[in-house]
């Protein structure tokens, strides 16, 4: 690995004046899952290496508010996919973090980190886009909410700004009941990255959310009326037609060598399907009929 | 290159070492400190082989900077037994011919124990996926898998406390 | 006295205790003081000719103290190699494949020798280069290799390395007989790394007036040889040291990079250390990729009449021992089975690509994947069972099943059968599911020389030297059995050594899973060495005449009276103590006109069965249960032989469902390194796993065992596709079977949904 420096600073205040001064040259170290193999490959290069672990507003719990479950910068998948809270109301969201990498990679990586590198594929990123996460970003100007689907832009850019610092994010209260499931494509049943991974949730009036990565720039939040998919009278043909609606902001990587466009694309119908069914299971086991 | 100093317990012995920022754990556990018992094998966090427990989990030290392991408690495979015994995970790995080459099993025997350390009697499902981060190319998985199982059966008798290994002569 | 059976148990894995408390030292681990550490230096492209290298700024890196290139290596450029002397210890003007060193950093640390690796600079021209079979059979492609290394050969001018042509009968006078059922297929195999957990590693340091060398190599008698000749030394003056590889599996077999790395060390004066990365490894070793086209010809009750085999290998950018995969694994493509008429053709093609070497099987899987699929094909088409067609067809023991060779050397239907059972195969197959078998045959080691030596020590404690790399198979713990059996002592008591050329007599080669018959004999006959021995003690101690005393199995016999071995040798030695040598040899020659050198010293043979489900949407395969059973003459040691077969199903399931190397078009490795060369982890395995064996003591090795440890891994792609087959109707040729694989075969056969309005059946 090349040399660079490390810095630990003890709060906010020290982050931002660490990223103030060294700019694009600096890079945050959370789980350090991606970074740490970026930086063996090259890929990145900085001078600085700034550790967010010890930054005392930083926290590594999960916490419940009025306005929602706050997860802090420094909470590890293993704590996510663990906690009682998030295996109840946020369930999409428990199952991605459950197979990010292994146990290892699941003991370090964050949310956060994991927000923050915006990889298309990213398993948890089509579960925070169904429940409409927010991003809390901290910069020397204050601090700000971004919503998690203006946060993605392609892969490795979102829209936090130079010198900010994500100290949390936010899930917002559910509005009632509902079923979620995360869903992926693997080449193998270990850990491994998704061809295709897709978050279904549906609530008790029907309404239908779902999200894909790993078939484009970016994770995609599917607009438009969902509710035949919940419509248990409606056609496994119907929903298949619905769905692929849904889908045409999918655009596989033409050269990726993890599986073709047609096999993601077809993947992502199956998944989606088998989402909405699994979401509707769900939404029954509490005693719901959508 | 930046040196900085660190403080950690390895394997319940107070350590204070120099390591240079850019260095794992791996490097300082293998390079700096001498314990090569962790190996070296994929440096991106699939194979398992660094596997070490950091302050009760288990991670792939070669994805944690040295650095950031200041003021932590460390466990090596070194550190699961007594010098001269081997803990039930160890014991159980030898009766069941889970350790073939033997170049995963430092990193297998670290998984187990943070697994059993979770949940005393897991299930094979559970073994399965608690070892999944530790690829085995001789493929004993299924030896280990016993393995972990037969150890989740005998009472623990802590970490660090030795047990008679093989008789001596 | 009389000592419990050793042989036959499963006593402690000698060596266990250092490999579950982190004391094992590897190569990597070795610490010697006051070396150099190496960088390699490579190009981003597969073939290239270098116009110039600028270590300038390399040697401006504080710590860096040398780089060497070709042009500090004498001149012409040394070459080595175990079948051809082709490889250089540096790229020689050209590079030709993706990841071939062409220069080499030594530096205090590690760091500086990666800097100064990424400073060198290398001026380069990208040249033209094949990837492909076709590709190299094109007759406008490129050489892979210069002619002027291959003298007299007429495919000199071509980047066919070599023809093997092998046979009998009369394949076309056969075909003609009218009424034959003929099945025709081309099955491909892909190119995958033996990927070790262990990366390779190497040392080497001055030695005297000599050189010593460390390395994870499964051969170091075979190494100190290309040693001793690249640096024109005795082989006396070359001390090999090997410490128990961390995973071999063939990869190990052949020098690499300890030819660099002692030409390194002779110049810096001072030992120098290259540990690849994995990365590394994956371009360094890996299996030749194939593509077999088998016709079969049947008799309607579905006796073989014919077949006819034409095997084009890829292998790499240089020999390395890939001809011999070739050939031998190519040799059985009749199977293990009667068939009167036998046509063999294979190909080894050069290629701009990791030059391809030993890897479990050794050429024998990728033949198997064709030639027992083309049997399952045919059992379909002719409607007959596929568990019959091959009781009907495979050879009884004795049977001279490939003329001139030695004849079938186990009871196998024993061990079809044995599979068949344990999958329950005349039980209905669940709904669901689908069921295959396949059986994998391959021709034990041709010619082998071993040697060991034994010392009973004057308290009855012994020490075997037996050269044999322990690379997870367990050899010591088999020599230690068996030095305890013959000797009377305690397994606790026996030391093996192994792993020093200057110490341990001269053993061929860790491969063909050779070691308990050829180095297991040689122990077994040191043993009998020190029995004769300790026969003239005792009659001398006794005052009886030698005829009256026997010594087997641990214990002196006078008469009526036993008495132990350690006892008498205790008397024996006197005041002076001392200890008795034994020394033992096995020895197979060549037989110079076998097509291969020399007739099978036994051969192993698997029978696998398999269920599977297939998710007819994805293509996802699962398999709740595998069966596998190797014919095993006797297993030394069960525990031990459970661990090889189970491991080698799991590796073999590797490249059935998802190995593959994955190239782009110039000839990079794209998925280089662990995230995207996906291998099987501990969630990747059958539900249920069940191994067994077959014992008749039919082998040529200590107690009637055979070699094992490939065998196992022979059918399992054939099997799992023949069950694929079975649950979907989809015949597929091409591995992996990769979920995309299966999902487009399915569709193109129509059995698949997927667009709109099709899923969700």
């Amino acid at each position: 690995m090349r040399a660079f420096a490390y810095e630990r600073p003890a709060d906010l205040a020290g982050a931002f004046a660490l990223l103030a001064e060294h700019g694009p040259d600096a890079r945050l170290l959370a789980g350090g899952t991606d970074l740490i193999i970026r930086l063996r490959d090259g890929s990145i290069r900085p001078r600085l290496v700034v550790d967010v672990k010890r930054i005392g507003e930083l926290d590594d719990g999960i916490r419940d508010t009025s306005d929602g479950l706050i997860i802090g910068a420094r909470t590890t998948m293993t704590a996510i996919a663990a906690d009682e809270r998030i295996r109840r109301d946020y369930t999409a969201l428990a199952d991605a973090a459950a197979v990010v990498g292994a146990v290892q990679i699941r003991n370090r990586a964050t949310l956060a980190g994991n927000v923050c590198n915006a990889s298309p594929a990213a398993d948890t990123a089509p579960a925070l886009l169904v429940y409409d996460a927010r991003v809390v970003a901290a910069g020397p100007a204050g601090e700000r909410r971004i919503p998690i689907d203006a946060f993605f832009v392609r892969s490795g850019v979102t829209t936090l700004a130079p010198g900010e610092v994500v100290t949390a994010i936010e899930l917002p209260v559910p509005t009632g009941r509902r079923g979620a499931v995360h869903v992926r494509r693997t080449r193998r049943r270990g850990h491994d990255l998704a061809a295709v991974t897709l978050a279904c949730s549906i609530d008790a009036a029907g309404v239908t959310r779902l999200a894909y990565g790993s078939v484009g720039p970016r994770p995609v939040l599917a607009w438009g009326d969902t509710s035949l998919l919940a419509d248990r009278s409606a056609s496994d043909h119907a929903k298949a037609e619905l769905l692929e609606r849904l889908f045409t902001d999918a655009r596989p990587s033409p050269t990726s060598m993890r599986a073709s466009p047609d096999y993601r694309l077809a993947m992502l119908r199956v998944l989606g399907l088998r989402a909405v069914r699994a979401a509707i299971d769900r939404l029954q086991a509490q005693g719901v009929r959508p | 290159m930046t040196a900085i100093r660190i403080e950690l317990t390895v394997n319940g012995r107070p350590r204070s070492v120099p390591v240079e920022a850019h260095h794992t754990l791996l490097e300082a556990l293998r390079d700096d400190l001498g314990l090569t018992g962790t190996k070296e094998c994929c440096l991106v966090g699939e194979c398992g082989a660094c596997t070490v427990i950091v302050d009760g989990v288990s991670v792939d030290s070669c994805l944690m900077l040295a650095a950031e392991a200041d003021g932590a408690a460390i466990t090596t495979v070194e550190g699961l037994a007594g010098t001269d015994g081997v803990d039930r995970v160890q014991r159980a790995f030898l009766a069941t011919g889970a350790a073939q080459c033997g170049f995963c099993i430092p990193g297998q025997l670290m998984s187990a124990r943070a697994l059993l350390a979770i949940t005393a009697h897991p299930t094979k499902a559970e073994v399965e996926e608690g070892l999944a981060g530790n690829l085995c190319r001789c493929a004993g998985y299924e030896q280990i898998i016993e393995a972990v199982l037969l150890a989740a059966d005998e009472p623990d008798a802590g970490d660090g406390t030795s047990e008679p290994a093989e008789p001596a002569p | 006295m009389t000592t419990d059976d050793h042989v036959g148990g499963s006593p402690a894995r000698v060596g266990g205790i250092d490999r579950v408390t982190g004391r094992q030292a590897y190569v990597a681990d070795l610490r010697l003081d006051d070396a150099l550490f190496v960088k390699l230096v490579s190009l981003d492209v597969a073939r290239a000719r270098i116009v110039a290298i600028d270590s300038s700024a390399a040697l401006a890196v504080p710590g860096v103290r040398f780089v060497t290139t070709a042009a500090d290596l004498p001149d012409p450029m040394p070459r080595f190699g175990p079948q051809f002397r082709d490889r250089p210890v540096l790229a020689a003007g050209e590079t030709h494949f993706h990841g071939e060193a062409v220069a080499a950093v030594a530096a205090d640390t590690l760091d500086a020798a990666e800097e100064g690796a990424r400073l060198v600079r290398v001026e380069y021209e990208e040249l033209a280069a094949v990837f492909t079979v076709a590709g190299a059979l094109d007759l406008a492609a490129p050489l892979v290799q210069d002619p002027a290394l291959r003298p007299g050969d007429p495919l000199a001018n071509s980047n066919v390395l070599r023809e093997h042509r092998y046979g009998w009968g009369d394949v076309d006078a056969a075909a003609a007989e009218p009424g034959l059922v003929v099945v025709e297929g081309t099955y491909s195999f892909p190119m995958v790394t033996q990927f070790a957990i262990e990366p390779h590693a190497y040392i080497a340091a001055p030695d005297g007036d000599g050189i010593a060398i460390w390395s994870s190599i499964q051969h170091p008698n075979w190494l100190q040889k290309v040693i001793a000749s690249l640096l024109h030394l005795p082989l006396a003056k070359v001390r090999v040291f090997a410490p128990d590889p961390g995973g071999g599996f063939g990869g190990k077999q052949h020098a690499k990079f300890e030819p660099l790395v002692a030409f390194m060390a002779l110049r810096a004066g001072r030992p120098v250390r290259l540990v690849l990365t994995l990365e590394e490894t994956f371009q360094a070793v890996r299996r030749g990729a194939s593509e077999v086209r088998v016709r079969t010809g049947f008799r309607p009750d579905g006796r073989l009449a014919w077949r006819d085999v034409e095997a084009n290998y890829l292998i790499g950018a240089y020999a390395d021992i890939a001809d011999r995969t070739v050939g031998k694994g190519s040799y059985t493509a009749g199977g293990p089975y009667r068939t009167p008429a036998v046509r063999i053709l294979a190909r080894s093609i050069l290629s701009h690509t990791t030059p391809s070497t030993a890897f479990r099987g050794f050429g024998n899987p990728q033949q198997i994947w064709a030639v027992e699929s083309n049997m399952d094909e045919a059992a379909g088409i002719l409607g007959i069972d596929p568990l019959q067609l091959r009781l009907l067809n495979v050879a009884d023991r004795g049977d001279a099943f490939i003329p001139g060779d030695t004849p079938a050397d186990g009871r196998w239907s024993e061990t079809i059968e044995k599979a068949a059972e344990m999958i329950g195969w005349n039980t209905p197959t669940p709904a669901g599911r689908g069921r295959g078998i396949a059986i994998g045959l391959k021709s034990g080691p041709t010619t082998g020389l071993s040697y060991s030596t034994v010392r009973l020590l004057s308290d009855g404690s012994v020490i075997v030297h037996a050269g044999t790399s322990d690379m997870g198979q367990g050899a010591r713990t088999i020599f230690a059995q068996i030095a305890a059996d013959e000797l009377g002592a305690p397994f606790e008591w026996i030391t093996v050594v192994s792993g020093d050329t200057a110490v341990v007599p001269y053993d061929q080669q860790t491969s063909a899973s050779r070691s308990s018959v050829f180095m297991g004999t040689a122990v077994l006959r040191a043993c009998h060495d020190i029995q004769a021995k300790v026969r003239s003690m005792a009659a001398r101690l006794e005052s009886v005449d030698e005829a009256e005393v026997v010594v087997e199995r641990g214990a002196v016999r006078i008469g009526e009276r036993t008495l132990a071995i350690r006892d008498v040798v205790k008397r024996g030695l006197g005041r002076l103590g001392g200890e008795v040598i034994g020394v033992g040899e096995m020895r197979k020659d060549a037989e110079p006109d076998h097509p291969l050198g020399g007739t099978a010293a036994f051969y192993e043979f698997n029978a696998t069965a398999v269920e599977v489900e297939v998710d007819r949407e994805t293509g996802d395969i699962s398999i709740p249960r595998y069966v596998t059973v190797s014919d095993v003459g006797k297993a030394l040691n069960p525990l031990q032989v459970r661990g090889q077969d189970e491991g080698a199903a799991v590796m073999g399931l590797g490249h059935t469902l998802m190995e593959q190397m994955i190239w782009d078009d110039g000839g990079r490795i794209r998925n280089l390194g662990a995230i995207d060369y996906r291998i099987p982890t501990s969630m990747d395995l059958p539900t249920e796993m069940a191994s067994d064996i077959v014992e008749n003591a039919d082998g040529p090795g200590p107690y009637g065992s055979k070699g094992m440890s490939e065998g196992a891994l022979l059918p399992v792609a054939p099997a799992v596709a023949a069950a694929v087959t079975d649950a979907t109707g989809a015949v597929i040729r091409d591995l992996p079977l990769s979920p995309e694989r299966v999902w487009r075969a399915l569709r193109e056969s129509g059995d698949v949904a997927g667009a709109p309005g099709e899923a969700g059946s």
